[in-house]
C-alpha cells in the first residue's frame, strides 16, 4: 500500500514491513491519497479525492488529487478508495493502563492519585484500540470512591511513557452516585455529596491562598501541600473533572455544584438514565456530555426505549458525544457507540463528530486533536466507508504522522 | 501398481454410491405436489402435539374452518433463495406463505397490509434465544406477552432457540409455536481426558458393530426365517445417542473454541461420518479447512463479550490463536456453514446498546467488517441459521409452503440505522412499530427531526395518553 517517490525509502518501508514492526519512518514527509476527508473543520468541510499532506507529525495541508503536486521524498499512502477520518478521541478509557491499578479504594475520596504511574504503553488492549481509529484516550480510574485521582490523556501509540502522554493531569475523576455507594459498608448521596463538596473546597482554600500570594496580597508563601497542589490547575481551568454522574437527581447536583457553584470545567461523563433532563439548566454553560457506555434508558414508567444521545440532542445539548468506558464496551468499538447513538434517534455526522471533535473540546485538547486541519497532529484512521458502520473497518491508523496500525500486516478489528 | 489404481477406483466408485445412494432414496420418498401441501398444512413436526390435532380436526369437522389469509403488498422482497422481487405480494394462507410475486389475487377477507418502499425478509433465526422463550416446554413455560419478545419481534428475529427447542415467538399465542423439538444431542469428548475419548470410540465402534449385525441379520432372515436378532438391550444412553448420530437421525451440539478441541471433534465426525455442529469456534479459522473437510458447521459471535479484557491472542503459543474478526468469512471461504449470534444471546434492557439480540443485525455486519459478503452475513441469521438448526424447510428463507414469518424493514437490515417496521409471525401481524410505544419515537415515518416524546414523572391511571 505504501508507495514512495525514492526506492531506497521503499525498500526501508518494506523491510519494516517485513519486521512486523508498524511504526515506519519516513524521510521527508507523507502523503496520504484519501476518496473522502471528513476534516471536522469549522466548516464541517468534506472533500472528495483530496490529498493529505503530513510533516514532521503535523498535518501540513489538504489538497486536491491530480492538482496538487506531491513533493519529492513524500512517502504516498494510496487510499484513493477509502475515507480519511479524524483519530476517534474517547474521553473515557480504562485500558490505556493497568486495570489492576484501576480503583484504590483506600478513602471514599482520594485526592491526591493519578494514573500516570499506571500506564502500559502498547499493551494488547490499547493495540486494539488502534484497529478501531482510536488515537486519543483519557485514561481515568474508576468510580469506586468519590474522588479516585487524576486521569491522563494519553496516545494510543508509543513505547514509553513519555511517547504516550498528550496532557498530565488530563482531569479530574469525580464519581458521584452509581458506584461509590459500595464503599466499606455503603455510603449514601447525601453524605457523598458533602464529602465531594467538602474535598473541593478545602482545594479551592488551598489554591485561593496561593493566588493570594502570587498576586502578592499576602508576604508568606503557604504551606506546600501535595495533595490539593493538583487542584490548582482544575480551578485555573486548565484541565475538566471527568464526572461519572448519571440519572436526573445526580446530574443536577452535577451541573449546580461543580459547574456552577465551584466553577470546574465540567464533563459529564455518563450522563445516563434520564440525565438528559437537566439540559435545561445547561443552557448557556461550558458542560460537555459524554455519553455512554450505555446507550439508551429503558423508561419503565412510559414504556419507551431512549437513546441517550437522540434525548440530549433533542433537548438542546450541543456538546455531546460518546464514550465506550473501554473495557466496558472494547476500545476498539467507539466508533459503534456512535452508530448505536444513530440506531437510537441520533444523526450520523453528529455522531462522528461525537467521537473525534467534541471529546477533544470536552477534554481541552482540540487545538490537537479532533480535526483534520494544518497545524493539528496527524491523527488519522483510513476507514473503507462511513466509519459509524460496523461492516467499514479501519485499514490504516496514522498516529503523530505515521502509520501506528496497518490492517494488511495483522488485521485485529 | 496397476492393481493397486483399480482399487482406488473401486473405492471411489463405493464412495460415490455412498454418496448418491442417501439422495436417490430422498428423492423417491419426496411426496407428490398434493400430499406436500398436506404435509405442510401440518402444523408442527412435533409428535407431542398430535393429540392436540386430532382433536382439532374433530372441531373442524363440527364448524367449516374457514381460511385465513394474511398479505403484504408493495414490498420489495428478497427472498433469500430465489432472488429479490420488486413492488410484488406476498400471500400467507393459514400461517404458511402461499403465493409470492406480481398478479397475485388477494382474496377480498385477506388481512392486508401496505408496505409501499419497505423491505420485507424472511424473520431472522436466533440460533440461542436467551430469555425470548421459556425453558424445559416452550408452550408451558413462554411469557407469549414478555418484554422480550416484543424486542425480539422488533429486532425481526421471529424463531429463536431455547434449550434443544426451536420456537416461533407467536407473540399473544402459544399456537402453531414450537418447530422442532430436540434440535440436537449433546456428545462430551474430552480434549483433556484421553481415557473418556477411548470410552466415547469405543461406544461408537460398539454401535458400528451393531448396526453391521442388525445388517447382517436383515440378510440371514431371507434364509432362515427364525435368525435371531443381535441384542439391543445395552443400546441406552450414551448408546442410543451414537446410534441416532450414526444413522444421521441427530445432529451433536458441542461447545468447542481452541483449535485442538475443534480437531478432536472433527476427527470424530470423520472418522464415523457424524454430523457435528461446533458452538462456538472461536479459533475456528485456524482450522477452517479442517473443519470443512470433516463437514462441521458452526455457531460463532463475532465480537468479545462486554468487560473483556480477551486481545485476541495466546502468546504463549507457537501458532495463530484467538479471536480474529476475520473467523466468519475464512470459515465462509473454506465452506464451512456458519450461524452467527451475538455473545450475549438475550434481549437486555439495561442500556448498552448493539450487543445482546435486539442487534442480531449488527453481529452478522461485524462478520462483513471481517470480509463475509454481505449476503453470506445475511444468510448466518436466517436460512443458514435454519439448516443448521435443521429447520430449513421451515422457515429461514422466502419459499411457498414455508412458514409466513417476515420482517420488514426501512432499509437494508446490515444497516446501523435499520428499523424494523412490522414483523409477521405465522401470517400473523405481531409487530408494529408506530403502535408498540417501544421505539415509536424514534424517527417515526422515517423522520429524522421529529420532536422528541414528552417527559412527564411516571404516569397514574387516567394521566396522559
Amino acid at each position: 500500500m505504501i508507495t514512495t517517490r525514492r526506492k531506497h525509502v521503499r525498500l526501508a518501508a518494506t523491510c519494516i514491513a517485513f519486521a512486523g514492526c508498524i511504526y515506519s519512518v519516513q524521510a521527508g514527509g507523507l502523503a496520504i491519497k484519501a476518496g473522502k476527508v471528513i476534516t471536522m473543520n469549522g466548516e464541517d468541510a468534506v472533500y472528495n479525492n483530496a490529498i493529505v499532506f503530513v510533516e514532521d507529525g503535523l498535518v501540513k495541508g489538504l489538497g486536491q488529487q491530480g492538482k496538487t503536486p506531491i513533493p519529492d521524498g513524500y512517502s504516498v499512502i494510496d487510499a484513493s478508495d477509502k475515507w480519511v477520518v479524524p483519530g476517534l478521541v474517547d474521553a473515557h478509557n480504562h485500558t490505556a493502563g493497568s486495570l489492576a491499578d484501576l480503583n484504590d479504594m483506600v478513602y471514599l475520596s482520594n485526592p491526591g492519585l493519578r494514573t500516570l504511574e499506571t500506564i502500559v504503553p502498547d499493551n494488547e488492549l490499547i493495540k486494539q484500540a488502534r484497529a478501531g481509529g482510536v488515537t486519543s484516550v483519557l485514561l481515568i480510574p474508576g468510580s469506586g470512591t468519590n474522588m479516585s485521582g487524576f486521569g491522563t490523556i494519553t496516545k494510543t501509540a508509543g513505547r514509553t511513557v513519555d511517547e504516550v502522554v498528550m496532557r498530565a493531569p488530563g482531569s479530574l475523576k469525580i464519581a458521584q452516585a452509581g458506584n461509590p455507594e459500595w464503599y466499606w459498608y455503603g455510603v449514601g448521596r447525601s453524605y457523598m455529596n458533602y464529602n465531594t463538596r467538602q474535598t473541593l473546597e478545602k482545594a479551592l482554600g488551598y489554591h485561593k491562598k496561593w493566588v493570594a500570594f502570587e498576586e502578592k496580597k499576602v508576604a508568606n508563601a503557604p504551606l506546600f501541600d501535595p495533595i490539593f497542589e493538583g487542584f490548582r490547575g482544575l480551578f485555573q481551568r486548565k484541565f475538566p473533572a471527568s464526572v461519572h454522574t448519571q440519572a436526573y437527581q445526580v446530574v443536577m447536583t452535577t451541573v449546580d455544584m461543580l459547574a456552577k457553584k465551584l466553577k470546574i470545567r465540567t464533563i459529564i461523563d455518563h450522563g445516563t438514565f434520564d440525565g438528559f433532563k437537566t439540559t435545561a439548566i445547561l443552557k448557556g454553560s461550558d458542560v460537555y456530555t459524554i455519553n455512554g457506555p450505555r446507550q439508551y434508558w429503558f423508561d419503565r414508567s412510559q414504556r419507551k426505549m431512549h437513546g441517550n444521545c437522540a434525548r440530549w440532542w433533542q433537548s438542546g445539548q450541543k456538546k455531546l458525544g460518546c464514550n465506550t468506558d473501554a473495557p466496558v464496551v472494547p476500545q476498539a468499538e467507539l466508533s459503534y457507540q456512535g452508530a448505536m447513538a444513530c440506531w437510537y434517534g441520533w444523526t450520523p455526522y453528529e455522531a462522528l463528530k461525537g467521537v473525534t471533535k467534541i471529546p477533544a473540546e470536552a477534554l481541552m485538547i482540540d487545538s490537537e486533536v479532533g480535526s483534520i486541519e494544518p497545524g493539528k497532529s496527524a491523527d488519522f484512521g483510513i476507514w473503507t466507508g462511513d466509519p459509524l458502520d460496523p461492516r467499514s473497518s479501519c485499514e490504516i491508523t496514522v498516529i503523530r504522522g505515521k502509520v501506528a496500525y496497518d490492517a494488511k500486516v495483522k488485521r485485529r478489528f | 501398481m496397476r492393481r493397486l489404481e483399480s482399487l482406488i477406483q473401486l473405492c471411489l466408485l463405493a464412495c460415490l454410491a455412498c454418496c448418491v445412494l442417501p439422495s436417490s432414496r430422498a428423492f423417491a420418498e419426496d411426496p407428490k405436489p398434493e400430499e406436500k401441501k398436506e404435509a405442510v398444512d401440518t402444523k408442527t413436526d412435533d409428535p407431542d402435539s398430535k393429540g392436540d390435532d386430532e382433536e382439532k380436526d374433530d372441531e373442524d369437522k363440527k364448524e367449516e374452518k374457514k381460511d385465513v389469509y394474511f398479505a403484504v403488498t408493495g414490498a420489495t422482497i428478497h427472498t433469500l433463495s430465489r432472488g429479490d422481487l420488486y413492488d410484488a405480494t406476498v400471500l400467507v394462507k393459514n400461517g404458511r406463505l402461499a403465493e409470492m410475486g406480481h398478479g397475485v389475487v388477494i382474496p377480498e377477507d385477506a388481512e392486508t397490509l401496505d408496505a409501499s418502499g419497505f423491505h420485507l425478509y424472511p424473520g431472522l433465526v436466533a440460533v440461542r434465544g436467551g430469555n425470548i422463550i421459556g425453558s424445559g416446554r416452550a408452550e408451558e413455560t413462554t411469557d407469549v406477552y414478555s418484554l422480550w419478545m416484543t424486542i425480539a419481534l422488533a429486532s425481526g428475529i421471529t424463531t429463536a432457540v431455547s434449550g434443544e427447542t426451536a420456537v416461533s415467538l407467536t407473540y399473544g399465542s402459544v399456537e402453531d409455536m414450537v418447530v422442532k423439538r430436540d434440535l440436537f444431542v449433546g456428545l462430551r469428548y474430552s480434549t483433556s481426558d484421553p481415557k473418556q475419548r477411548r470410552k466415547v470410540r469405543e461406544g461408537f465402534e460398539k454401535v458400528r458393530q451393531y448396526m453391521r449385525d442388525l445388517q447382517s441379520h436383515v440378510e440371514k432372515k431371507k434364509t432362515d426365517p427364525k435368525a435371531e436378532e443381535p441384542d439391543k438391550e445395552w443400546l441406552k444412553g450414551d448408546f442410543e445417542t451414537y446410534f441416532k448420530l450414526l444413522k444421521h437421525e441427530a445432529v451433536a451440539k458441542v461447545s468447542a473454541n481452541t483449535a485442538h478441541e475443534i480437531n478432536q471433534f472433527c476427527d470424530l465426525a470423520e472418522r464415523y461420518g457424524i454430523r457435528i455442529v461446533i458452538d462456538g469456534a472461536l479459533e475456528g479459522w485456524t482450522v477452517a479447512r479442517r473443519m470443512a473437510r470433516a463437514g462441521v458447521s458452526a455457531i460463532i459471535s463475532i465480537r468479545p463479550p462486554i468487560f473483556s479484557t480477551d486481545t485476541g491472542v495466546d502468546e504463549r503459543l507457537n501458532r495463530p490463536t484467538g479471536r480474529s474478526i476475520e473467523n466468519a468469512a475464512t470459515l465462509h471461504k473454506y465452506g464451512v456453514s456458519i450461524a452467527i449470534v451475538p455473545s450475549t444471546a438475550s434481549i437486555t434492557a439495561w442500556g448498552l446498546a448493539g450487543r445482546d439480540l435486539l442487534h442480531l443485525n449488527m453481529e452478522a455486519a461485524f462478520a462483513v467488517r471481517g470480509g463475509l459478503p454481505e449476503e453470506a452475513a445475511l444468510r448466518s441469521i436466517t436460512i443458514d441459521a435454519a439448516r443448521i438448526l435443521g429447520i430449513d424447510h421451515r422457515v429461514g428463507s422466502l419459499e411457498i409452503g414455508k412458514d409466513g414469518n417476515f420482517m420488514i424493514t426501512d432499509g437494508d437490515p446490515l444497516h446501523y440505522m435499520t428499523h424494523v417496521r412490522w414483523t409477521v409471525v405465522n401470517g400473523r401481524l405481531v409487530y408494529d412499530k408506530k403502535k408498540d410505544s417501544l421505539f415509536s419515537h424514534i424517527r417515526p415515518d422515517g423522520d429524522r427531526d421529529a420532536p422528541p416524546p414528552d417527559d412527564y414523572w411516571p404516569r397514574r391511571l387516567g394521566d396522559g395518553q
